[in-house]
């Protein structure tokens, strides 16, 4: 399965947009093996989104683009940016937004995702953005229905049969990937250092601070960021920012007073503490608090080698920036009055977020739309 | 009893190392002659071997056929059913079911079962700790009295030292070999892959080599002065593989297997199929050097007999995310021409090297020799695969007969296929 999964053969011209570049892809899954004229694809189209709602005519400017469509919000796993971003973004597109907040009640009931998704999708909505604490779980969710599609179409008549396409827009699996947020960082990245034209990060180094290892945000960072020009370095303490994380394209480095002065933008992780193994424990089932995690020997430690705070942002450059994606652990990786100052971006990010989730959701579904007629 | 006669087939010795033309005649469950052109007794079954390979009976030393638990995965019928369905005359059962198979009566149960129920032979591995748990020794020596003809925790690893060192001297006392599932586990604790440049893009749980290298180190230097057979179980490192052959230079009476998916499939798998569980074992698919090494190693005679590691599982626990899903696959239907490909047609081994890792070999290690399995000789038990070594098909699901389907090699075009397979003199299946 590809980085995006192509549309079904056969589709003809899927969702052309503006910039003529042809849409082909029905799913957005992750950014790794993404091109650099499909990640351009995508920001130059949030770009013109960016435009309008920050327009005078802003919120009049509604859009019809996906008017009778219907986007599902699945989150088995918590969130507040990620799915009210989706959800605004989707209604600005003037589609329809099924938010299932509560699928982790089908869960508990002992539900697995590719049934939850199989039911959703049966229903015949045209997107379903979907969380999980699964690394791969979207890409399960898209074999599952796309097996559907190719065996059962004709025995399951009128279930999911070749017209009713869904695409699958993944909002995070578990440490795998978060494109979206990729994505908005990127375009973050772009409007402040001016290269909103051609998306080209040439020449701009990126330092990903903290919690790499568990950070699907990360992964998504260090495929777009690199794939469209920008070097990209990973900071953090050996066990939240293991040396093979190298093979991903980045650097490493476990020195964030030697990388600081040197580079454009800081991207500052949370700690995922629920995310990590647990001492003496045989799995990662149980969410552990700080003092029992076996990747950092504590917060003490970690904040004074590792977090953002006022003395060290000071040594930045003069216009480098701060980015989070959220929440924040004020006082761990990032301080208040960094968090608050001129150099943080992270309101802009939350943004840039619904223009960027416009963009993809125009084009995977309007790549849907063709595909199945 | 009925009389069988194999006619026109080549006969493999996997003990001598050669294979001649020959006639293979059964009577009464016993082989009664092997030679040129035998007469054709009245009432008897002739089976035209034409182009084939007539060999002892395939062994394949470790299997898990879930019964008891988990008998909709699994059961002593249906997996002896695959077992015979891929050419397999006796299969060893691994102890970790549900409960696990660590007392003399649990080793009863298995084997009142399969004499009831079992399309071929079943012999029980006894679990190395009570329920599995790695932390006091089972009843080893009442399992050995039982039938047990190994010892394994298999599934997980018998991880503590000094347990360990007491397995070994009281394995040793029944002669039987003490089989070792090689897992470091506070290092794979979320491992759910290979440790590597792919799980590092997958963001998979990563499981490191060294995790299997520790455990073969450790146990060989423990059983130094002990002297238990000592046995790798599905051996996936190839640095493992030297490990075991610098032990078995120093003399030490250490054995290794390997499997199928070990020498056919890499970790990229994960990647290229999107996340499909059915390329999640354990130990993990590695590195193409690593199946180099497993080859060499093969070659070499350092690893010495050859299993499937069959782990049946239901298609519910395999249709979840990766790091949910169930680990391993099936491999009694497609071991024999997956091995086929893997080491004969790539010119590791010739068809009579890998008879031998399947019959003899295992035979040894698991102590079959003695009743007479693992070679074909006047007088001894009828235990008899007729192999077409040139025969072409593609695995479906349809040649699956077991109760569980989970294997990555469906579509897979193959060559070479048991296509008869007597036990004790009963034919039990045949393609032609």
């Amino acid at each position: 399965m590809g980085t995006l999964t192509r549309a079904r053969r056969g589709s003809g011209k899927a969702g052309r947009g503006d910039d003529g570049a042809p849409w082909s892809h029905r799913h957005l899954l992750q950014l790794r093996g993404m091109s650099r004229a499909e990640l351009r694809r995508i920001l130059s189209k949030a770009r013109r989104y960016e435009a309008q709602l920050s327009g005078a005519r802003g919120l009049d400017a509604v859009n019809s683009e996906l008017r009778g469509r219907v986007v599902a919000n699945l989150f088995f796993e918590d969130s507040t940016r990620t799915r009210s971003s989706f959800s605004v973004a989707a209604r600005r597109l003037g589609a329809e937004v099924i938010d299932l907040t509560s699928v982790g009640s089908s869960v508990s009931k002992g539900e697995t995702v590719s049934d939850t998704a199989l039911n959703i999708a049966a229903m015949g909505v045209d997107a379903m953005v979907i969380r999980h604490r699964s690394s791969g779980a979207c890409h399960l969710v898209v074999r599952t229905l796309e097996g559907r599609r190719r065996d059962g179409g004709a025995e399951v008549a009128g279930d999911l049969s070749a017209s009713r396409a869904c695409s699958i827009v993944n909002a995070g699996d578990g440490r795998h990937e978060h494109p979206t947020q990729g994505l908005l960082d990127i375009y973050t990245l772009a409007h402040r250092f001016g290269r909103l034209e051609d998306f080209d990060l040439r020449g701009l180094t990126v330092a990903i601070i903290g919690d790499v290892a568990s950070s699907r945000v990360a992964r998504s960072d260090i495929a777009g960021m690199s794939a469209l020009g920008a070097r990209v370095v990973c900071v953090g303490p050996p066990g939240l920012v293991p040396e093979g994380l190298r093979s991903l394209g980045c650097d490493v480095s476990h020195d964030l007073d030697a990388v600081i002065g040197r580079v454009d933008a800081l991207n500052v992780l949370r700690i995922q503490f629920e995310r990590h193994e647990v001492k003496g424990s045989s799995g990662g089932e149980n969410r552990p608090a700080a003092s029992s995690s076996t990747a950092i020997a504590s917060i003490r430690e970690y904040s004074e080698l590792y977090g953002i705070n006022a003395r060290r942002a000071a040594r930045m450059r003069r216009n480098a920036i701060v980015m989070h994606p959220g929440p924040i652990n004020r006082g761990v990786e990032l301080t208040a009055d960094v968090a608050d100052s001129q150099r943080s971006m992270v309101l802009a990010q939350v943004s840039h977020g619904v223009a960027v989730r416009m963009a993809v959701l125009s084009l995977c579904v309007g790549a849907t739309g063709r595909a199945g007629a | 009893m009925s009389k069988v006669l194999i006619v026109g087939g080549k006969v493999v010795d996997p003990v001598a190392g050669t294979q001649h033309a020959a006639d293979v005649a059964i009577d009464g469950g016993k082989v009664a002659a092997i030679g040129k052109r035998l007469a054709r007794p009245a009432a008897a079954r002739v089976i035209d071997a034409e182009g084939c390979l007539v060999t002892p009976g395939l062994i394949d030393p470790h299997v898990h056929l879930r019964e008891p638990g988990n008998e909709r995965a699994e059961t002593i019928a249906s997996g002896t059913a695959a077992a015979v369905e891929g050419g397999f005359t006796s299969v060893c059962c691994m102890p970790n079911t549900s409960p696990a198979l660590d007392n003399d009566s649990m080793i009863q149960f298995v084997l009142t079962r399969a004499e009831k129920s079992g399309a071929c032979r079943v012999f029980p591995v006894g679990a190395v700790s009570k329920g599995r748990r790695g932390e006091e020794l089972a009843e080893i020596g009442l399992m050995a009295r039982a039938g047990a003809v190994g010892f394994s925790d298999d599934g997980d690893c018998v991880a503590s030292a000094g347990l360990m060192a007491r397995a070994l001297a009281a394995v040793k006392a029944t002669g039987a070999a003490l089989m070792q599932h090689c897992q470091e586990p506070t290092m794979t604790r979320s491992a759910v892959m290979h440790a590597g440049e792919v799980s590092t893009r997958l963001e998979l749980g990563g499981w490191p080599r060294a995790a299997e290298e520790l455990i073969i180190e450790r146990d060989a230097r423990l059983n130094r002065s002990i002297g238990c057979r000592y046995h790798v179980q599905h051996i996936s490192s190839g640095e493992s593989v030297e490990i075991v052959r610098r032990a078995r230079a120093q003399g030490q009476p250490i054995t290794a297997e390997a499997t199928p998916h070990h020498l056919l499939l890499t970790h990229e798998t994960i990647e290229t199929s999107g996340y499909d569980t059915h390329y999640k074992m354990n130990p993990p698919l590695r590195e193409k050097s690593d199946i180099a090494a497993i080859k060499k190693g093969i070659a070499d005679g350092t690893i010495g007999v050859l299993g499937t590691d069959h782990a049946p599982h239901t298609a519910e626990s395999k249709e979840v995310p990766f790091d949910s899903a169930t680990f391993g696959i099936i491999g009694l239907e497609t071991a024999l021409a997956l091995y086929a490909r893997a080491l004969v047609h790539d010119g590791v081994i010739d068809w009579p090297r890998l008879v031998a890792l399947m019959t003899i070999e295992p035979a040894r290690l698991c102590g079959l020799d003695a009743m007479g399995l693992g070679m074909l000789e006047v007088g001894g038990p009828a235990d008899v695969t007729v192999i077409d070594p040139k025969a072409e098909w593609t695995i479906k699901p349809a040649n699956l007969v077991g109760h569980s389907k989970n294997t990555p090699f469906i579509g897979w075009k193959v060559k070479g296929r048991a296509v008869a397979t007597i036990v004790a003199g009963k034919v039990r299946m045949i393609r032609r």
